[in-house]
């Protein structure tokens, strides 16, 4: 069979020249500019060669662990960053340096495993209930993701005097001056790979069936877990000697298999090797395109990674399982929406008259009211209007693509916004408001168009949510290279990040609001495409709907109203996907009480989120994002747990 | 008269023109939500109403001591208008970095922005030039002059101790990681003042704000010559890490010992600043040669 063996042999020779190619672009400028001097010798001996190796193993490091976690989990779409290992990893790193400072590597490597390991527990925990589903794993890992991420950018901005330290850290950055990193993640990867190979067959035969496994001699929960812990903990050595490194561990074994690697021990021998290579070759390209260190590696391997995802994925083999709707509780419409509104009038009179002074929690009202008004109606009024857009957007996305998990933010919607908002900054431009906006707001559209292009006709909540996955991945690298320069840019996006309403002044408020009227009233209009999209594309064409047509514009306004909130909250919030949820499961299906009471709650929400973000550890404000993402998250992970 | 007699005596000038009348009369009640500007009205013998961010400055800038009753306004970055509100200061001092927070702090106070680094004026200059502004608009102008003399004195006595160092280049840096530090520019408050000390700053590139971010420490091979000082806050991690890093120790500055650590100095402060960082630079390079 010449053809198959040509088959076999051609994924190897384009593997075999990629990494020709990663060892040009990295050895190549070292023996060019080598003069043999004593220097050069350290620079050699101590800086260049262990960049590169440190590359190679930190990449195959990366590659087995994802392997090793989709072996466990059965799952395509787990990694690292997906199930939270990262963020986790991040934090506990942070907390590490905020507060232990004197820790040493071993420290430090210690305490990036527990933070790791602890938040892939809690990802498994939620999504044990629901038998691991892929989804439903990923979507909690985002939720862990998301909210451990919101406490690290908390504790960066509050924590000024080792914030350099975190920043680079955060970028991924492969500089080496010595062999420590190599041999620590090189001790690591070869345990790695002698627990693989034991665990290669029985995680073969546990893809095959759990009573199948069990005849190994060994519980198939044994099997899963001892694979689990492994990955978790060559990606937290990685975090903790170089920092983060998205999307290796998703492309490697993703690529193995698309490269012909079949059954569980081929994926973990290829994926290590394909692993090193990415990371050598995108180490190598960061140092080409970004003289020095103005592009960290870690941003590098998303922005060619994350692509590289989104292409193959029309092309990857996914049980596109659709996502059964569960039937709401049959309320009276009226009465749901009278509660929802009034709590959302509470929120709003709760943030304009709570506050905290040194003596404790004060309720003003009075003169003391009129006089704080004029500080607290802005941040309070715009919180809640970026809510209630993010509310209304997450209902469009959740009709138009029949999933009821999507939201702005899960769908990298709200992370498009902010590399959108980051080209503005860096244009250096006069940074107006209506810039800021219009910035926003292209880069929104921009994911959204791209999350629409490569999900195809099919939009199947896998599918999708691994899009999104791709799409956030690559935007939020991109915001961290940039965050990474420390420049005065950098200031900003972790504030945006972070969701700050402090510095929300007047003019700021009303054009909020009145973005908030001018985008959210003319949905009014699309409730009918509202309703009939939710059936499907073929029932609503069959109705008589221009379906491209009305997508488009839907898709067009979800962008514009994600923008202007994003501008506002920030990409990490929640509040998109939360709201129209919450809506949705107390009773209100239909497409306007749905939308009605999704807009009460996320203005609820966003609102409450403020006014603990102001008062909590007065007069240290925390960021908005911050407690969106926590209301937003406990929300998902007790909702999680009970489906 | 060289340049800097020029503008001690336009500050002196400046002062008791416009303060003498009310030199005796209380100070206003001050709220310092710039750092450089906090450190200043400290300098003045006057004590803030508020300030930002006291936890940190009190690690991280040092000197000179915040007094207990100065109310903490929270984050540079966000500040908290209740508290400023509460505190009822007469006047508001920042920098041009939180312009656009001028609308919400000017319903509270008259704001004044007094720019230090705004590169048209090398950092000490442009202190001496606020501290006389200030002095005057706080009608203590002697306390000024007295403040800008204080910090003259110091830099003609760390130039003195650092006669043995004339000339020579002086990388001065933050080390972030082992791996990787931030250079300090000729335009920063730490390379400004180099130049001032009769030494040379090291980092030539261009910078931005003063300090050009995230330098791999290999780069110091490519300055043989230079004398190598850390200014604080360093994670003790990054020390620790450096000390055990053959790279690092290859590297000649290094390897000749000619490294120095300095504890943590406010990069974007004002004359206390620029003295702390002076006495600090003097004592440690005492052994260097």
């Amino acid at each position: 069979m010449p053809d198959a063996a040509a088959r076999r042999l051609r994924p190897l020779l384009l593997w075999t020249a990629l990494a020709g190619l990663a060892a040009a672009l990295s050895l190549g400028p070292i023996l060019s500019g080598f003069s043999g001097g004593p220097v050069d010798q350290a620079f050699l001996l101590y800086s260049a060669l262990p960049r590169s190796v440190v590359a190679l193993l930190a990449g195959a490091a990366l590659g087995l662990s994802g392997a090793l976690l989709q072996q466990a989990l059965d799952n395509p779409l787990a990694e690292p960053s997906t199930l939270g290992v990262f963020a986790g990893a991040q934090l506990a790193l942070g907390l590490t340096a905020a507060f232990a400072p004197e820790l040493g590597s071993l420290g430090r490597e210690g305490a990036a495993f527990l933070g790791g390991a602890a938040a892939a527990a809690l990802v498994l925990a939620l999504g044990w209930r629901r038998k691991l589903d892929p989804v439903t794993v990923v979507l909690c890992g985002m939720v862990v993701a998301m909210v451990a991420s919101s406490l690290t950018a908390a504790l960066i901005l509050a924590r000024g005097d080792y914030l350099f330290a975190l920043l680079i850290w955060g970028g991924g950055a492969l500089t080496q001056e010595g062999w420590r990193p190599s041999v620590a993640i090189g001790v690591v990867l070869l345990l790695g790979a002698l627990a693989s190979a034991a665990l290669a067959r029985p995680l073969a035969v546990l893809v095959a069936g759990e009573a199948s496994a069990r005849s190994l001699g060994a519980p198939a929960p044994a099997i899963r877990i001892a694979a689990l812990g492994v990955g978790v903990l060559l990606a937290t050595t990685v975090a903790a000697e170089i920092g983060l490194i998205a999307f290796v561990g998703l492309a490697a074994p993703t690529l193995a298999r698309l490269g012909g690697a079949r059954g569980a021990r081929q994926v973990l021998a290829a994926a290590p090797a394909i692993g090193a290579v990415l990371l050598w070759l995108a180490d190598g390209l960061a140092r080409q395109i970004g003289s020095g260190e103005a592009i960290p590696t870690g941003a590098a391997t998303a922005v060619i990674g994350a692509p590289l995802l989104l292409w193959l994925l029309p092309r990857l083999r996914l049980a596109d399982r659709p996502a059964a709707a569960k039937p709401s509780p049959r309320r009276n419409t009226a009465r749901v929406l009278a509660v929802m509104a009034g709590v959302a009038l509470a929120a709003l009179a709760a943030g304009l008259m709570v506050g905290r002074d040194p003596s404790g929690w004060t309720l003003v009202s009075g003169a003391a009211f009129t006089e704080l008004l004029p500080f607290r109606a802005p941040r309070t009024l715009a919180a809640a209007s970026a809510g209630a857009m993010l509310a209304a957007a997450g209902v469009i996305l959740q009709r138009l693509t029949g999933n009821p998990l999507a939201g702005p933010e899960v769908l990298g919607v709200g992370a498009g916004a902010g590399v959108g908002l980051a080209v503005v900054y860096l244009t250096g431009a006069g940074v107006s408001l209506s810039l800021q906006t219009a910035g926003s707001a292209l880069g929104a559209l921009a994911a959204l168009v791209i999350l629409l292009g490569v999900s195809g006709r099919t939009l199947g909540p896998e599918r999708m949510l691994l899009a999104g996955a791709g799409i956030s991945a690559l935007c939020l690298a991109g915001l961290n290279a940039v965050i990474a320069t420390g420049s005065l840019s950098a200031f900003a996006l972790l504030a945006w990040m972070s969701g700050a309403t402090d510095a929300v002044g007047p003019r700021e408020a009303m054009a909020a609001c009145a973005a908030a009227v001018a985008l959210i009233a003319p949905l009014g209009l699309t409730l009918r495409w509202l309703e009939t999209l939710q059936l499907g594309a073929v029932t609503a064409r069959a109705l008589g709907l221009r379906v491209r047509a009305a997508s488009a514009a839907l898709a067009g306004l979800a962008s514009l109203l994600t923008a202007a909130a994003a501008l506002i909250a920030g990409p990490l919030s929640f509040v998109g996907l939360v709201a129209p949820h919450l809506a949705h499961a107390s009773g209100l299906t239909r497409a306007g009480p749905h939308l009605a009471g999704a807009v009460l709650v996320g203005a609820a929400l966003t609102a409450i989120a403020d006014l603990l973000a102001r008062t909590l550890i007065a007069p240290y404000q925390l960021p908005l994002g911050l407690f969106a993402s926590l209301l937003g998250g406990v929300y998902l992970m007790v909702l999680l747990r009970r489906r | 008269m060289s340049r800097r007699g020029l503008l001690i005596g336009a500050a002196a000038f400046g002062v008791t023109g416009a303060g003498a009348a009310r030199a005796l009369s209380p100070a206003p009640r001050v709220a310092a939500v710039d750092w450089a500007m906090l450190e200043t009205t400290l300098a003045l013998g006057v004590v803030p109403v508020a300030a930002t961010e006291l936890i940190l400055f009190r690690k991280a800038a040092v000197e000179p001591p915040v007094p207990g009753q100065v109310a903490d306004l929270g984050l540079r970055g966000s500040i908290s208008y209740e508290r400023l509100l509460a505190a009822r200061p007469d006047l508001i001092l920042i920098s041009p970095w939180y312009e656009a927070r001028r609308g919400a702090l000017s319903r509270i106070a008259p704001v004044e922005s007094y720019a230090i680094y705004g590169r048209t004026e090398p950092p000490y200059d442009a202190s001496v030039r606020a501290t006389a502004r200030l002095g005057a608009r706080l009608g203590r102008p002697d306390a000024a002059a007295q403040a800008i003399a204080r910090a003259e004195e110091a830099l003609d006595a760390a130039r003195a101790a650092l006669a043995h160092l004339r000339g020579r280049q002086v990388l001065v840096m933050n080390l972030g990681d082992s791996r990787h530090f931030r250079a300090f520019g000729a335009d920063s408050l730490f390379g400004d003042m180099i130049g001032r000390l009769g030494l040379k700053p090291a980092w030539a590139a261009p910078t931005r704000f003063g300090a050009y971010p995230t330098v791999g420490v290999e780069a110091l091979a490519a300055m043989p010559e230079a004398i190598v000082v850390n200014v604080g806050p360093t994670p003790p991690s990054a020390l620790a890490g450096v000390r055990d890093s053959p790279l690092w120790r290859a590297l000649p500055p290094i390897a000749e010992g000619r490294f120095v650590s300095l504890p943590p100095v406010n990069p974007y402060g004002a004359l206390p600043a620029a003295q702390r960082f002076a006495r600090l630079l003097t004592d440690s390079l005492s052994g260097v040669a």
